[in-house]
Protein backbone atom coordinates (compact mmCIF):
# COMPACT_ATOMS: atom_id res chain seq x y z
CA UNK A 1 0.00 0.00 0.00
CA UNK A 2 1.50 3.29 -1.10
CA UNK A 3 2.27 5.88 1.41
CA UNK A 4 1.07 9.43 1.84
CA UNK A 5 4.09 10.95 0.02
CA UNK A 6 4.12 8.05 -2.90
CA UNK A 7 0.46 9.25 -3.56
CA UNK A 8 1.61 12.99 -3.55
CA UNK A 9 4.30 12.34 -5.93
CA UNK A 10 2.20 9.96 -8.00
CA UNK A 11 -1.55 10.80 -7.72
CA UNK A 12 -4.25 7.96 -8.50
CA UNK A 13 -7.12 8.52 -10.50
CA UNK A 14 -10.58 7.61 -8.44
CA UNK A 15 -12.52 7.05 -11.65
CA UNK A 16 -9.98 4.13 -13.07
CA UNK A 17 -9.72 2.86 -9.73
CA UNK A 18 -13.87 2.64 -8.84
CA UNK A 19 -13.89 1.12 -12.99
CA UNK A 20 -11.05 -1.93 -12.66
CA UNK A 21 -12.29 -2.28 -8.89
CA UNK A 22 -16.12 -2.67 -10.06
CA UNK A 23 -15.11 -4.74 -12.96
CA UNK A 24 -13.17 -6.97 -11.18
CA UNK A 25 -16.22 -7.42 -8.41
CA UNK A 26 -18.52 -8.25 -11.27
CA UNK A 27 -16.25 -10.88 -12.85
CA UNK A 28 -15.86 -12.63 -9.59
CA UNK A 29 -19.75 -12.43 -8.16
CA UNK A 30 -20.35 -14.11 -11.78
CA UNK A 31 -17.83 -17.16 -11.87
CA UNK A 32 -18.06 -17.76 -7.94
CA UNK A 33 -21.80 -18.80 -8.75
CA UNK A 34 -20.26 -20.54 -11.90
CA UNK A 35 -17.90 -22.43 -9.76
CA UNK A 36 -21.08 -23.35 -7.36
CA UNK A 37 -22.58 -24.99 -10.50
CA UNK A 38 -19.57 -27.16 -11.46
CA UNK A 39 -19.11 -28.07 -7.58
CA UNK A 40 -22.59 -29.14 -7.03
CA UNK A 41 -23.08 -31.20 -10.49
CA UNK A 42 -19.82 -33.26 -9.41
CA UNK A 43 -21.14 -33.73 -5.95
CA UNK A 44 -18.17 -32.42 -3.91
CA UNK A 45 -18.91 -32.53 0.16
CA UNK A 46 -17.42 -30.46 2.53
CA UNK A 47 -13.95 -29.97 2.21
CA UNK A 48 -13.87 -31.03 -1.10
CA UNK A 49 -16.01 -28.52 -2.64
CA UNK A 50 -14.10 -25.85 -0.67
CA UNK A 51 -10.85 -26.72 -2.03
CA UNK A 52 -12.82 -26.81 -5.70
CA UNK A 53 -13.60 -23.00 -4.98
CA UNK A 54 -10.07 -21.88 -3.88
CA UNK A 55 -8.58 -23.75 -6.98
CA UNK A 56 -10.65 -22.21 -9.13
CA UNK A 57 -10.76 -18.67 -7.83
CA UNK A 58 -6.61 -18.64 -8.37
CA UNK A 59 -7.52 -19.73 -11.68
CA UNK A 60 -9.86 -17.15 -12.75
CA UNK A 61 -7.51 -14.36 -10.75
CA UNK A 62 -4.88 -15.75 -12.87
CA UNK A 63 -6.43 -15.98 -16.39
CA UNK A 64 -7.37 -11.80 -15.35
CA UNK A 65 -3.69 -11.83 -14.99
CA UNK A 66 -2.97 -13.18 -17.88
CA UNK A 67 -5.49 -11.87 -20.30
CA UNK A 68 -6.24 -8.25 -18.86
CA UNK A 69 -3.13 -7.23 -16.59
CA UNK A 70 -0.42 -8.82 -18.46
CA UNK A 71 0.06 -7.10 -21.67
CA UNK A 72 0.31 -3.74 -20.82
CA UNK A 73 1.83 -4.20 -17.19
CA UNK A 74 4.41 -5.82 -18.69
CA UNK A 75 5.31 -4.11 -21.67
CA UNK A 76 5.14 -1.18 -18.76
CA UNK A 77 8.11 -3.06 -17.36
CA UNK A 78 6.61 -4.12 -14.69
CA UNK A 79 7.69 -7.32 -12.39
CA UNK A 80 5.81 -10.41 -13.43
CA UNK A 81 3.00 -11.25 -11.63
CA UNK A 82 2.35 -7.45 -10.23
CA UNK A 83 -0.60 -5.85 -10.48
CA UNK A 84 0.00 -2.28 -9.26
CA UNK A 85 -0.57 -0.93 -12.89
CA UNK A 86 -4.19 -1.76 -12.34
CA UNK A 87 -5.47 -2.32 -9.03
CA UNK A 88 -4.44 -0.77 -5.55
CA UNK A 89 -3.22 -3.82 -3.82
CA UNK A 90 -2.30 -7.27 -4.98
CA UNK A 91 -4.88 -8.44 -2.55
CA UNK A 92 -7.36 -7.64 -4.68
CA UNK A 93 -6.77 -9.62 -7.87
CA UNK A 94 -5.58 -12.96 -6.26
CA UNK A 95 -8.07 -13.66 -3.52
CA UNK A 96 -10.51 -10.96 -3.47
CA UNK A 97 -12.90 -13.40 -5.19
CA UNK A 98 -12.50 -15.22 -2.53
CA UNK A 99 -14.92 -12.86 -0.28
CA UNK A 100 -17.19 -11.56 -2.41
CA UNK A 101 -18.36 -14.08 -4.00
CA UNK A 102 -18.35 -16.84 -1.46
CA UNK A 103 -21.96 -16.38 -0.69
CA UNK A 104 -23.16 -16.65 -4.34
CA UNK A 105 -20.82 -19.86 -4.55
CA UNK A 106 -22.76 -21.42 -1.64
CA UNK A 107 -25.82 -20.49 -2.56
CA UNK A 108 -25.60 -22.63 -6.48
CA UNK A 109 -23.43 -25.21 -4.99
CA UNK A 110 -26.64 -26.06 -2.48
CA UNK A 111 -28.77 -25.66 -5.19
CA UNK A 112 -27.49 -27.70 -7.83
CA UNK A 113 -26.12 -30.59 -5.35
CA UNK A 114 -29.91 -30.67 -4.39
CA UNK A 115 -31.20 -30.33 -8.27
CA UNK A 116 -28.83 -33.08 -9.13
CA UNK A 117 -28.96 -35.79 -6.50
CA UNK A 118 -32.85 -35.02 -5.12
CA UNK B 1 -14.05 -9.45 -28.97
CA UNK B 2 -17.24 -9.08 -27.41
CA UNK B 3 -18.44 -11.24 -30.02
CA UNK B 4 -15.39 -14.41 -29.50
CA UNK B 5 -16.14 -14.33 -26.01
CA UNK B 6 -19.87 -14.64 -25.91
CA UNK B 7 -19.71 -17.61 -28.59
CA UNK B 8 -17.00 -19.11 -26.16
CA UNK B 9 -19.54 -18.15 -23.17
CA UNK B 10 -22.52 -19.91 -25.36
CA UNK B 11 -20.21 -22.90 -26.17
CA UNK B 12 -19.15 -23.20 -22.27
CA UNK B 13 -22.89 -23.23 -21.28
CA UNK B 14 -24.02 -25.96 -23.54
CA UNK B 15 -21.15 -28.33 -22.33
CA UNK B 16 -22.24 -27.38 -18.78
CA UNK B 17 -26.03 -28.01 -19.32
CA UNK B 18 -25.08 -31.74 -20.80
CA UNK B 19 -23.17 -32.31 -17.96
CA UNK B 20 -25.37 -31.17 -15.76
CA UNK B 21 -28.02 -33.96 -17.24
CA UNK B 22 -25.99 -36.46 -17.22
CA UNK B 23 -25.27 -36.48 -14.18
CA UNK B 24 -28.75 -36.00 -12.71
CA UNK B 25 -29.47 -39.36 -15.22
CA UNK B 26 -26.29 -40.99 -13.63
CA UNK B 27 -28.05 -40.50 -10.23
CA UNK B 28 -31.49 -41.00 -10.80
CA UNK B 29 -30.25 -44.70 -12.56
CA UNK B 30 -28.02 -45.32 -9.71
CA UNK B 31 -30.94 -44.35 -7.56
CA UNK B 32 -33.17 -47.15 -9.96
CA UNK B 33 -30.23 -49.62 -9.76
CA UNK B 34 -29.80 -49.48 -6.16
CA UNK B 35 -33.43 -49.56 -5.13
CA UNK B 36 -34.14 -52.75 -7.73
CA UNK B 37 -30.69 -54.92 -6.38
CA UNK B 38 -32.09 -54.31 -2.77
CA UNK B 39 -35.41 -55.57 -3.08
CA UNK B 40 -34.04 -59.05 -5.66
CA UNK B 41 -30.56 -59.80 -3.76
CA UNK B 42 -30.74 -57.38 -0.52
CA UNK B 43 -26.90 -56.51 -1.28
CA UNK B 44 -25.67 -53.21 -0.45
CA UNK B 45 -24.60 -51.50 -3.50
CA UNK B 46 -21.64 -49.78 -3.42
CA UNK B 47 -22.28 -46.17 -4.01
CA UNK B 48 -20.56 -45.77 -7.36
CA UNK B 49 -18.83 -42.02 -7.89
CA UNK B 50 -19.64 -39.62 -10.95
CA UNK B 51 -18.23 -41.19 -14.02
CA UNK B 52 -14.76 -40.24 -15.06
CA UNK B 53 -16.01 -38.14 -18.53
CA UNK B 54 -18.98 -36.47 -16.87
CA UNK B 55 -16.41 -35.03 -14.15
CA UNK B 56 -13.99 -33.90 -17.14
CA UNK B 57 -16.76 -32.29 -18.96
CA UNK B 58 -17.88 -30.21 -15.86
CA UNK B 59 -14.71 -29.01 -14.94
CA UNK B 60 -13.62 -28.41 -19.35
CA UNK B 61 -16.92 -26.26 -19.39
CA UNK B 62 -16.52 -24.47 -16.43
CA UNK B 63 -12.90 -23.41 -17.79
CA UNK B 64 -14.04 -22.32 -21.36
CA UNK B 65 -16.96 -20.44 -19.47
CA UNK B 66 -14.73 -18.76 -17.27
CA UNK B 67 -12.36 -17.84 -20.25
CA UNK B 68 -15.27 -16.81 -21.78
CA UNK B 69 -16.34 -14.64 -19.00
CA UNK B 70 -12.94 -13.24 -18.41
CA UNK B 71 -12.33 -12.19 -22.24
CA UNK B 72 -16.02 -10.43 -22.01
CA UNK B 73 -14.52 -8.03 -18.84
CA UNK B 74 -14.19 -4.56 -19.31
CA UNK B 75 -10.84 -3.62 -20.58
CA UNK B 76 -8.91 -2.16 -17.17
CA UNK B 77 -7.62 1.63 -17.09
CA UNK B 78 -4.10 2.62 -15.58
CA UNK B 79 -4.19 3.71 -12.02
CA UNK B 80 -1.15 6.35 -11.95
CA UNK B 81 -2.32 9.71 -13.14
CA UNK B 82 0.99 9.98 -15.26
CA UNK B 83 0.13 6.42 -16.73
CA UNK B 84 -3.61 7.13 -17.33
CA UNK B 85 -3.19 10.81 -18.84
CA UNK B 86 -0.44 9.85 -21.25
CA UNK B 87 -2.73 6.60 -22.54
CA UNK B 88 -5.18 9.36 -23.01
CA UNK B 89 -2.88 11.87 -24.96
CA UNK B 90 -0.77 8.41 -26.99
CA UNK B 91 -4.43 6.93 -27.97
CA UNK B 92 -7.27 9.50 -27.27
CA UNK B 93 -10.61 8.17 -26.63
CA UNK B 94 -9.79 4.99 -28.68
CA UNK B 95 -8.35 3.87 -25.38
CA UNK B 96 -11.02 3.73 -23.55
CA UNK B 97 -13.77 1.77 -25.66
CA UNK B 98 -15.50 -1.36 -24.41
CA UNK B 99 -15.26 -4.43 -26.25
CA UNK B 100 -17.33 -3.93 -28.79
CA UNK B 101 -15.93 -0.60 -29.75
CA UNK B 102 -18.06 2.15 -28.45
CA UNK B 103 -16.43 4.30 -26.19
CA UNK B 104 -16.91 4.73 -22.37
CA UNK B 105 -19.85 7.56 -21.18
CA UNK B 106 -17.36 8.34 -18.80
CA UNK B 107 -14.39 9.10 -21.19
CA UNK B 108 -13.85 13.00 -20.27
CA UNK B 109 -10.71 13.48 -22.19
CA UNK B 110 -7.62 15.60 -21.58
CA UNK B 111 -7.58 16.82 -17.84
CA UNK B 112 -5.84 20.09 -19.02
CA UNK B 113 -8.04 20.46 -21.82
CA UNK B 114 -9.16 23.87 -19.51
CA UNK B 115 -5.69 24.95 -19.80
CA UNK B 116 -5.01 24.00 -23.28
CA UNK B 117 -7.95 26.35 -24.37
CA UNK B 118 -7.70 29.64 -22.26
CA UNK B 119 -8.78 32.11 -24.38
CA UNK B 120 -6.76 34.74 -22.51
CA UNK B 121 -3.87 33.48 -24.63
CA UNK B 122 -4.85 33.71 -28.02
CA UNK B 123 -3.37 35.51 -30.11
CA UNK B 124 -5.95 37.74 -31.57
CA UNK B 125 -4.07 40.13 -33.90
CA UNK B 126 -2.08 36.97 -35.45
CA UNK B 127 -5.44 35.30 -36.37
CA UNK B 128 -6.93 38.49 -37.90
CA UNK B 129 -3.97 38.82 -40.19
CA UNK B 130 -4.50 35.19 -40.82
CA UNK B 131 -7.83 35.93 -41.66
CA UNK B 132 -7.16 38.98 -43.49
CA UNK B 133 -4.84 37.00 -45.74
CA UNK B 134 -7.38 34.04 -46.68
CA UNK B 135 -9.92 36.46 -47.57
CA UNK B 136 -7.24 38.66 -49.87
CA UNK B 137 -6.41 35.17 -51.48
CA UNK B 138 -9.70 34.17 -51.73
CA UNK B 139 -10.92 37.50 -53.73
CA UNK B 140 -7.63 36.96 -55.61
CA UNK B 141 -8.38 33.81 -57.04
CA UNK B 142 -12.12 35.28 -57.70
CA UNK B 143 -10.87 37.61 -59.44
CA UNK B 144 -8.38 35.34 -61.85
Amino acid sequence: MPSERELQISPVVQESLVHNTRTLYNLQSLTASLFGVSAGILGLESYAGFLFYLVFSLLAATLVYALRVAPTSLAAGKPLLDTSRYFRGAYDVWAGGLMNGFAGFVLTWTLFYGLVRA
Amino acid sequence: MTLLSKTITTFGSLFLAHACYSAREHAALQSLRAATSASLTSSPTAASSLPIDIVIETIVSTFIILLGLVLGTRPLRPLEWRVWAGKIEREGEQGFTDNSGVVDKDYMGNPFAVLESRPNFVDIRKQRRQFAKWVQEGSGKQGQ
